[in-house]
């Protein structure tokens, strides 16, 4: 991924439209009915954030195999920063989706199969990171957290995908699922996509950064070697 | 003679501007040679200089930062990951089962290497290295350290390698013992490609070419 | 001049694991301990009648593999971290293949936790009155759901060797990958105990030997990534 000059509007574009995101969130949307109060409005950050965690989830595993391959050290930072963003990210949207559990079903916690696989995902990021706490070779740290990276990507999608089937018929009480069951207003869908993209072009910001980060750090040290 | 019949022909090792870094340290810087079958080749230099990491690239346990490492034989360039098969090391941080005997550790090894060779022809390469028959069947656990190093340099040599490297190989060892490594030295001058790293200077003088590393 | 198999190999492995570890005992010792331990306290404490009619098959299928997992957590790293605490694990690399290194050490993981299994699941049954109406189906649970926990725990354990090779970092990054595993291990267990016929495992069966199966594969491909450096 060779480095684009970006213009340096960039960011500010990106800081107009979540203002207007934010802002229409609030005004813009109508109130979703069947919710308490204006509590289903979280939901236009809510499932923004955990897309963001998945997708960094996903930016990690192919610098992580990337990194396997060619052991360049920057597709090891690469990794490392969308894996940083996404642990951000995923805690985001679990303490969201608390909120508005607690607010919509007096729970702060369901055993949604949506609850459980964000909890599993901050879980694979925290011990992504323990790991790389744990090793002091930077070739070593890249390979072995790369290779965990994988191995978490094999099992992802039993969590995803089988577990919930499972799930559900353990649990009767049908749990609604906010994003599914509901007709979106097109108000409602406008400012959903318009936070999509936000809480995207706002990850990928913040990745370049600690990439070119990693980059600048990557020549500093290999000028200072003869 | 009591090694099994050499493997096909002898392999070279060409190293070529070898680097490594670890962390902001430069261990080794542009370090270059050969290792073939007629010579011995002692890598030098104080302690911290760096012996025991080139010999970890060339047993292809370490990846160097910079440069490369062949292994070639006459059927042709062969992979790292098969330099192990024709690979003999013996390094002090390289250890042996110490729950096990001798001869168990022998006998796993050669096992694992898919050698045929009997517990007779493990006995016999155990002696001449200087370990008595009594000794052979105790747990290496309760071996002084010379004894263990004794143990380490048949592991290296069990499987007639092509490529020999010794990391301070009489250390731990009496008189008698260094007498035992000049003798293994000699006898794989000719047959493979041997590299020694070493300080002492004794073992430096069973070089015929030099590499003098520097901190 | 490759005289043998990879099987002979592994099996050497396996063979050098067993002998080592019946003359230290400190893995059985502990995983040993660490489940007769919390299943006498669990016993005690919740013994047969605590229990509702209703919430048993539940609770204790649960519970089960809690205690399995756990006492498994306690002593599968070690077929690593010793080698390297050692310092033999650079002896072994530069004389055996990855994938016979693997094998060897995945086949002693799978026999410790089926030795586990062979002596927890029977006390816990009789001492906590878990009534099991499919023995074939629990049997068939158990045994796979070994070979998908052993894969997991000896990549990980691969893993976490070439790291700290603390307890503690393979239990954090063991857990977020044996969930799933587990969900499927105690829904089956619930299954074997509710159902007469041997077919109401099969669905979380079906689940477990594809863990199993993607973990192997998986494995295959990153052990040797993990070993050499």
């Amino acid at each position: 991924m060779t480095e684009t000059k970006r213009p340096s509007w960039w960011p500010w574009l990106l800081f107009v439209w979540m203002v207007v995101v934010i802002w229409a969130a609030f005004y813009y949307a109508p109130s979703a009915r069947g919710f308490k109060g204006e509590s289903a409005r979280i939901v236009f950050f809510h499932v923004p954030q955990a897309w963001v965690a998945v997708l960094a989830f996903c930016v990690n595993l192919v610098f992580s195999i990337r990194y396997l391959r060619r052991r360049d050290a920057l597709d090891d930072a690469r990794a490392a920063a969308a894996a940083r963003l996404g642990l951000v990210f995923a805690v985001l949207a679990t303490v969201t989706g608390s909120l508005f559990a607690r607010v919509m079903w007096n729970h702060f916690w369901n055993w949604d199969p949506r609850e459980v696989s964000i909890a599993i995902l901050l879980l694979i990021y925290f011990a992504y990171f323990a790991l790389r706490e744990a090793v002091a070779d930077e070739e070593r740290r890249g390979a072995l957290s790369a290779s965990y990276a994988v191995l978490a990507f094999v099992t992802m999608p039993f969590l995803i995908f089988v577990v919930p089937r499972i799930y559900w018929s353990l649990h009767p009480d049908t749990i609604i699922n906010t994003r599914g069951s509901i007709d979106m207003e097109s108000r409602m869908l406008h400012v959903l996509i318009g936070s999509l993209v936000g809480f995207t072009g706002l990850f990928f910001w913040l990745y370049a950064l600690d990439v070119r980060l990693a980059r600048l750090r990557q020549k500093h040290q290999q000028r200072g070697e003869v | 003679m009591l090694f099994l019949p050499a493997m096909t022909g002898g392999v070279r090792v060409a190293f070529d501007q070898i680097g490594k870094r670890f962390g902001n340290r430069t261990v080794l810087a542009r370090v270059s040679g050969v290792l073939e079958p007629g010579r011995v080749v002692v890598v030098a230099g104080p302690n911290g200089s760096g012996k025991s990491t080139l010999l970890n690239i060339l047993a292809g346990v370490l990846r160097p930062s910079r440069g490369t490492v062949s292994y070639r034989s006459g059927d042709g360039e062969l992979p790292r990951g098969r330099w192990f098969e024709r690979l003999g090391v013996a390094a002090p941080d390289m250890a042996v089962y110490e729950e096990l005997s001798a001869l168990e550790n022998l006998g796993f090894f050669a096992r694992v290497r898919g050698l045929r060779a009997g517990a007779g022809e493990h006995a016999a390469l155990l002696e001449e290295l200087g370990l008595g028959p009594r000794e052979h069947r105790r747990p290496v656990g309760t071996f002084s350290s010379g004894m263990k190093q004794r143990v380490k340099l048949a592991l290296a040599v069990l499987h007639d390698p092509a490529v020999l490297l010794l990391d301070e190989p009489s250390s731990n060892l009496d008189e008698a013992g260094h007498r035992v490594v000049a003798a293994l030295v000699e006898r794989f001058r000719a047959r493979a490609a041997v590299a020694v790293a070493s300080n002492d200077p004794r073992e430096i003088a069973w070089g015929d070419a030099r590499i003098e590393l520097a901190l | 001049m490759r005289a043998s198999s990879l099987l002979s190999e592994a099996l050497a492995v396996l063979g050098k694991e067993w002998t080592s570890e019946l003359r230290s005992r400190v893995a059985l010792n502990a995983i040993g301990l660490f489940a007769l331990t919390t299943l006498i306290a669990v016993a005690y404490q919740i013994g047969p009648y605590r229990i509702s009619e209703a919430d048993r098959p539940f609770l204790l299928a649960a519970l089960l593999w809690i205690i399995l997992f756990f006492a498994a957590s306690s002593g599968l790293a070690r077929v690593f971290v010793k080698e390297e605490d050692a310092h033999t694990a650079k002896t072994l690399r530069l004389a055996a293949r990855p994938a016979a290194v693997f094998a060897g050490k995945l086949l002693f993981n799978l026999i410790l936790l089926l030795c586990l299994e062979a002596l927890i699941v029977p006390l816990y049954c009789a001492l906590m009155g878990f009534a099991v109406r499919s023995v074939a189906g629990l049997a068939l649970v158990l045994a796979f759901g070994a070979v998908a926990l052993a894969s997991t725990a000896t990549i990980v354990a691969a893993i976490i060797a070439r790291a700290s090779g603390s307890g503690t970092l393979f239990a954090i990054l063991t857990v977020p990958l044996a969930l799933p595993l587990l969900v499927f291990l105690i829904q089956g267990t619930r299954a074997a105990a509710q159902a007469d016929a041997i077919a109401a495992v099969f669905p979380a069966l079906r689940a477990i030997v594809s863990l199993a199966g993607v973990t192997l594969v998986a494995s295959v491909y990153l052990f040797p990534v993990v070993w050499h450096d």
